[in-house]
């Protein structure tokens, strides 16, 4: 539906990438000139070998790493541009999950959602841990949409870890973020819990039209929840295509002629 | 490939020689070395055996001071009354008046002390009133100058409470206090004023401990992330600012207390203040570098989590870092407050008042026994204050 040929042309993208390179200090080749356009509301799920540049990809569109050189632009304005002031803003615009979750582990799963709005909190209150009644409720609601709001006043840390990955996605939903990274956030998680999870995901993607990126080690999942596959090797962006299309052939050629592919349940 | 052939993992024979050789030389070398600067030591530290046994004996004023603080001692009723004595010398005509002199409450316990002038051998009576009855009493010559009273002989005062006592008046010419007093036992003890001056310059030297502490934590906790790696070295100056902060840190933690106490005690003038100022330098380096340290060692997720939601730096610390160091922060404090509570005892000795300045002025006054209630209860508050800071401590873990 998003990729219809009639609204492709007039839509602008979400998310412009354009000759992104990251070299890291040691002279990691981590991204290799990898240009992408993401049009709203697409699910990309993003696959490669274990140190193929997944991670660094996410991280330098947010700018938590520096790129090296390139463009990311989001709704047209260049985030690599930015000030630093200038950034806060439009990372409220993205939101990011991740592998082992990131949560304040002492603090109440409530705190911790309401952390995602700390980008539109006024600084002193939310420094002395005021919150305004509307963003409690707002956060209420998110941990009801992921269905743990009974955990709201527990630890984060006395959650599993598909308890914690929901909160985190609360977290971002406090965002009403454009753009959603996900960094593999099923990874530490078992077969079924990952299912639930990436339900979430895919639910905040298709009711709130929030585009989502997310790095996936099984491909199961990626031809399960993509719109669109990007496969990245050595730093490269070696493949851009419908989930379908990943046959055999192309299986070798992103992973690696001796690959097996394995799958999750 | 062929096949290898078998060889020993030999060390070359030849090669083992020389090298053990010149290990054995090195270790000579080091030995003698060693030997020299012990000798050269003995001498530059002045060790002297003989001078520790003959001395030992002079620790028993020490041991016996422990022994026998000075702190409670029994509660008696005391009802005494004084007057003078005039002792004239020996030859000289008796004043015409010589005189009789009446103290005391009327009704109440009353002496009348007759004559108030007198030659030495002359006697001296001494009758009164209102004496708690059957009670024993003393009456007590004391040179007004100052000096230890003498005895001048005990009595029983009457069933009506009347006292009448005769004694000579000795042959030690000048004016002395007249005491007469009747001393009763009862049950019970109660701290003697060393003791009480004592419990008050330790509880003094408790709250210069806090002071000290709570002052250096105002500063060091906003200077500590200064000194955190993880938080400066994003950028060239982050990193010259961790670098500057991590420096001051070992500076002010390498000057002993008892250094900075004689140089503040310079500024500000001896007494408590000085100490605490010393205890503050002192512990803005040794608690910026745990807490850095502690700041350094949490996990950077949250950090980038909260970093990624477009947080202001600010609210990244406040939520990100702060929960994460909370606990460590905590015990190390409360680790100080202990170290503080010695070393303000410490302070003392050399200035900064507390109970380490009246423990030297005991000692230097061979007041064993009050040195001995002094030291007793500065081992009692270390000890509290360490069993109290590790059961915390744990219970924050
Ligand atoms: N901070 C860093 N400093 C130096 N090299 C780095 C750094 N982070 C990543 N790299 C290197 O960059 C390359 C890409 O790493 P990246 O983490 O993006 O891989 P990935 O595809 O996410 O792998 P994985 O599936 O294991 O998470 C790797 O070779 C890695 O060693
Ligand atoms: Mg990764």
């Amino acid at each position: 539906m998003h990729s219809s040929p009639f609204t492709l042309h007039f839509e602008q993208p979400v998310l412009e990438v354009r000759g992104l390179t990251k070299i890291f200090p040691g002279g990691t080749r981590a991204l290799d000139d990898v240009s992408v356009s993401v049009p709203d509301g697409q699910f990309v799920v993003v696959i490669g070998l274990s140190g193929a540049g997944k991670s660094t990809f996410l991280r330098c569109i947010n700018r938590l790493l520096e790129p090296t050189s390139g463009r990311v632009i989001l709704d047209g304005e260049e985030v690599t541009a930015a000030s630093l002031k200038r950034l806060r803003q439009i990372r409220r615009q993205i939101g990011m999950i991740f592998q082992q979750f990131n949560l304040i582990k002492r603090e109440s799963v409530l705190i911790n959602v309401l952390a995602g709005a700390l980008g539109s909190a006024h600084l002193l209150h939310s420094l002395i841990g005021y919150w305004p009644k509307a963003d409690v409720e707002r956060a209420m609601a998110n941990l009801e949409r992921v269905g743990i709001a009974e955990k709201a006043f527990q630890r984060a840390d006395t959650l599993s870890g598909g308890q914690q990955q929901r909160v985190a996605i609360a977290r971002t939903l406090m965002q009403e973020p454009r753009l959603l990274l996900a960094d593999e956030p099923v990874a530490s998680l078992d077969p079924a819990t990952s299912h639930s999870v990436m339900r979430y995901v895919e639910q905040i993607n298709r009711e709130d039209g929030i585009t989502v990126i997310c790095n996936l080690h099984f491909l199961s999942l990626a031809r399960r929840y993509a719109d669109r596959v990007l496969a990245f090797r050595a730093g490269q962006l070696v493949a851009d295509l419908p989930p379908e299309a990943i046959d055999g052939a192309k299986f070798r050629e992103i992973y690696g002629e001796d690959a097996v592919e394995v799958e999750v349940a | 490939m062929a096949r290898v052939e078998a060889r020993p993992l030999a060390r070359p024979p030849m090669h083992s020689f020389p090298s053990s050789q010149a290990r054995r030389v090195r270790l000579a070398i080091v030995l003698a070395a060693l030997v020299v600067a012990h000798v050269v030591g003995w001498q530059m530290a002045k060790i002297n055996i003989p001078a520790l046994i003959v001395g030992l004996p002079n620790m028993r004023h020490i041991v016996l001071g422990l022994l026998q603080p000075d702190a409670f001692e029994p509660i008696r009723d005391v009802t005494k009354v004084e007057s003078e004595l005039t002792i004239l010398p020996a030859g000289s005509p008796v004043p015409a008046e010589s005189g009789r002199r009446t103290v005391g409450t009327p009704g109440g316990p009353q002496a009348t002390v007759q004559p108030a002038q007198v030659r030495p051998g002359q006697p001296v009576y001494v009758q009164g009133s209102g004496w708690p009855a059957g009670k024993k009493g003393e009456v007590l010559l004391a040179a007004s100058y100052g000096g230890r009273p003498r005895s001048a002989g005990a009595f029983t005062v009457a069933p009506d409470g009347t006292i009448n006592h005769a004694f000579y008046a000795p042959a030690s010419e000048g004016a002395f206090d007249l005491v007469v007093q009747v001393v009763t036992p009862r049950f019970g003890w109660r701290p003697t004023e060393t003791l009480l001056l004592s419990l008050r310059l330790m509880v003094e030297t408790l709250f210069l401990a806090l002071m000290g502490t709570s002052l250096a934590i105002v500063f060091t906790l906003p200077l500590s992330f200064l000194g955190a790696r993880n938080l400066m070295g994003k950028t060239r100056v982050g990193r010259a600012i961790y670098y500057v902060t991590r420096t001051v840190f070992n500076l002010l933690r390498s000057i002993e207390v008892v250094i900075i106490v004689t140089i503040m005690a310079v500024v500000v003038g001896i007494g408590s203040f000085a100490g605490v100022l010393a205890i503050v330098v002192h512990s803005i380096g040794a608690l910026g570098k745990l807490y850095s340290e502690a700041i350094e060692s949490i996990d950077p997720g949250p950090i980038e989590a909260i970093s990624a939601t477009g947080a202001h730096p600010l609210q990244v610390i406040r939520y990100a870092v702060v929960p994460q160091v909370i606990p460590e922060f905590l015990s190390f404090t409360l680790y100080r407050m202990d170290i503080n509570v010695r070393m303000s005892t410490i302070v003392g000795l050399v200035g900064g008042g507390g109970i380490g300045f009246i423990l030297t002025q005991y000692i230097n006054l061979l007041q064993w026994n009050q040195a001995g209630t002094a030291i007793w209860l500065i081992a009692i508050a270390v000890t509290a204050i360490d069993y109290l800071s590790a059961w915390l401590r744990e219970k924050i873990v």
